[in-house]
């Protein structure tokens, strides 16, 4: 059963005080932390609610202790053997993203759902990866989060640009999302030098045979710090198809790095590449 | 980009074939002979992250680096891209820099270690070596990819690893006999809990004009500007590092590590007593419990719990381990056993290539302890690691702290 707010309110203000630096050092009192949380989650949604109203934009005004209990509930429910309070809980934030609350205070709440949020928020957080303030953390936490992220991430691909473009090509290579081999090869192509890195470096780590050719040659001919870059994903392609067991593959693009990279300067690369070659023989 | 016009050790490598019979008048440093270093062990350097630890872990590449370059996130006024730089990524392009000491906030020492080996780069990094598990893996997976050197910037394993009580206990755990280890290293204090907290009550600040704030928070959340997440005091918040536990806990546990041989595997059961961690300020915590596979037990005990809500740590003793742990047939091989090779420093490994003492692999598995230790403080749980897989065992919300997502364009 929910409590009034007032009844709301005090066990929030249960939450410490911050000392006079502002830190959580003197007055921390474990016991009566966690009780308040498990009074606050037994009151269910209402009382999630009522603790995420109490949240404002940094800097206009004091919201400490409903801050601090919002991240404690999202560790409580965690702990609990039954997943029934997690799964509310984190339905209840996920339900409060995307309106009009504060940007910042949404933030917040993804950033709890990257602590305590499962596939059941998964689509809500998808939904949020075309707003601009919101795509990082969400694209975050949905990387943390894992099952079911790589099918909102590719959805928003087509229709996101700038920074949220960056932030999905680099996590559908971090969720290795085998779907996206076509559209992160495109960016591969693309004028800007950021798409193309994080495009090399996520077909390297979802381990794409059919990429070998596409990276080697990005890597030839890129310089600076992109040639760095698209010449590690060469060589972590590589791994990744030996241990998939595409051995020939690996071989090849060994052999490439080794024979090209034969000026003083690039000679390392050519000496990892034979360290690979042996591993193989 | 204006190089050097100095003669750097690559160049020196590349040149002296093709140049060999060809007369030229060169400078006497480039000839080597009495007083002077020959190229071939001159090395360009760089310093990135200028900031209290800076000159300090630059000087510890040591005599023979000419600091070609100097790289901060607050240099946005009179960066030149020649000697000066806000971008490390520039410093790395450059050719003439053979050797890079790190010292900028934890939350990049991963990503800009890395780099560097990517590079072609030996790197000396500033402790904490990491901020997750996770990175230090992807740096010990760096430094064997490109058989470079890397050398964590603290130093105690050295004197350990010259001293015949720690050899001994460093042999007798090496070598396995030892089945139950009833071990335990209790470390007291001296983890600075209040001295490297974060504020809880931060108020957004204007950036300063000088400070490059998104480069600055890099991989971590961009969050609004506060001068305490600046500077030394970037310690108490998990966003760059894991407070006085992690800033401290490599000086203190590194040497440890060493003395009893476990720089190749990590502890399997962690437990704690804190209060709820807070979600970006590090805070108090009581104490600390990291048991290995073999039984050997390392405790931390902050020391700084308020008196009057206790407890410190009191669940165990100190202990040592010693022969007479061993049966006498354990002992007598033991005693056979050949000591271990002394470690090498970091200005022998980067001129003879042979892996520094304290190289990425160790001083990641350091790291991991400090890690696990604020996990199970953040996670409010006692925790079961896997050490080879390098996972938390059976806890999926405790994981996401051993791998954390990182924000565009950084990653693993």
């Amino acid at each position: 059963m929910s409590e009034s707010p007032s009844a709301l309110v005090g066990l929030v203000n249960r939450m410490p005080d911050p000392d006079r630096r502002g830190m959580y050092c003197t007055d921390i009192d474990k016991e009566k932390i966690e009780g308040a949380i498990r009074k606050i989650l037994r009151g269910g949604r209402e009382n999630i609610i009522g603790v995420i109203d109490m949240l404002v934009e940094p800097g206009k005004g004091d919201d400490v202790k409903a801050h601090y209990a919002l991240h404690c509930m999202a560790l409580h429910v965690c702990k609990l053997k039954n997943d029934r309070p997690r799964r509310r809980f984190s339905r209840t934030l996920a339900s409060q993203i995307g309106g009009d609350r504060p940007k910042e205070v949404q933030k917040y709440l993804i950033r709890q759902l990257q602590v305590a949020g499962g596939k059941e928020v998964v689509e809500a957080l998808g939904r949020v990866l075309v707003d601009k303030e919101l795509c990082e953390p969400a694209a975050q936490a949905l990387a943390a989060i894992g099952e079911g992220a790589a099918e909102q991430l590719r959805e928003a691909l087509p229709i996101v640009s700038g920074k949220c473009r960056l932030t999905i090509l680099q996590n559908l290579g971090v969720v290795r999302d085998t779907k996206s081999v076509g559209a992160l090869k495109k960016a591969v192509g693309d004028e800007d030098e950021a798409f193309r890195i994080a495009a090399v470096w996520a077909l390297a780590n979802i381990g794409d045979v059919s990429s070998a050719t596409m990276l080697l040659r990005a890597a030839d001919h890129a310089d600076g710090w992109e040639r760095i870059q698209a010449t590690k994903a060469c060589l972590l392609l590589a791994e990744k198809l030996r241990s998939a067991g595409k051995k020939s593959e690996a071989v090849r693009i060994y052999k490439h790095l080794r024979e090209t990279r034969t000026k003083p300067a690039e000679r390392y690369v050519s000496d990892a590449a034979k360290t690979g070659l042996a591993i193989d023989d | 980009m204006q190089k050097s016009k100095r003669v750097t050790r690559r160049q020196f490598l590349k040149s002296s074939v093709g140049t060999a019979a060809a007369f030229t008048i060169v400078p006497r440093r480039v000839l080597g002979g009495p007083g002077n270093t020959p190229p071939s062990e001159t090395f360009g350097g760089a310093l990135i992250g200028c900031g209290g630890r800076g000159n300090g872990t630059f000087n510890g590449l040591g005599p023979n680096v000419e600091k070609l370059a100097i790289c901060d996130v607050k240099f946005v006024k009179h960066a030149d891209n020649k000697k000066v730089y806000t971008d490390f990524r520039r410093v790395l392009e450059r050719k003439d820099i053979d050797v890079v000491a790190i010292a900028t906030h934890p939350g990049w020492h991963a990503l800009i270690s890395i780099a560097a080996m990517e590079a072609g780069k030996d790197v000396l990094c500033e402790k904490p070596m990491t901020r997750f598990i996770a990175e230090g893996r992807a740096v010990a997976d760096a430094e064997k990819r490109y058989n470079r050197i890397f050398q964590i910037g603290t130093y105690g394993r050295f004197g350990r690893s010259r001293n015949q009580g720690d050899i001994l206990t460093h042999k007798i755990m090496k070598s396995g006999l030892l089945k139950d280890c009833k071990g335990v290293h209790i470390k007291r204090g001296g983890l600075k809990v209040r001295e490297w907290s974060g504020m809880v009550n931060v108020k957004p600040q204007p950036i300063p004009d000088t400070l490059d704030w998104d480069m600055y928070c890099g991989p971590a959340p961009l969050r609004p500007y506060h001068p305490h997440r600046f500077g030394g005091t970037h310690r108490g918040y998990w966003d760059y590092e894991g407070g006085g536990l992690a800033d401290m806990g490599q000086h203190h546990f590194d040497p440890v590590q060493w003395t009893f041989a476990k720089d190749d595997t990590s502890p399997v059961e962690i437990e704690s007593f804190a209060p709820p961690a807070h979600p970006e300020a590090c805070g108090m915590w009581g104490w600390v419990e990291l048991k290995y596979a073999d039984g050997l037990t390392f405790v931390m005990d902050s020391t700084e719990w308020p008196e009057n809500q206790k407890p410190s740590y009191t669940r165990k003793e100190s202990r040592g381990v010693s022969l007479s742990d061993l049966s006498e047939e354990d002992q007598k091989k033991i005693k056979e056993m050949p000591d271990p090779e002394p470690l090498v420093g970091f200005g022998d490994a980067i001129r003879t290539r042979k892996q520094a003492g304290g190289h990425a692999a160790a001083a990641h598995r350091c790291a991991t302890i400090l890690h696990l230790a604020n996990i199970s403080i953040r996670m409010g749980r006692k925790i079961q690691y896997d050490p080879v897989k390098e996972e938390i065992v059976g806890d999926e919300e405790a994981n996401r702290l051993v791998n954390q997502p990182m924000r565009a364009p950084w990653h693993l």
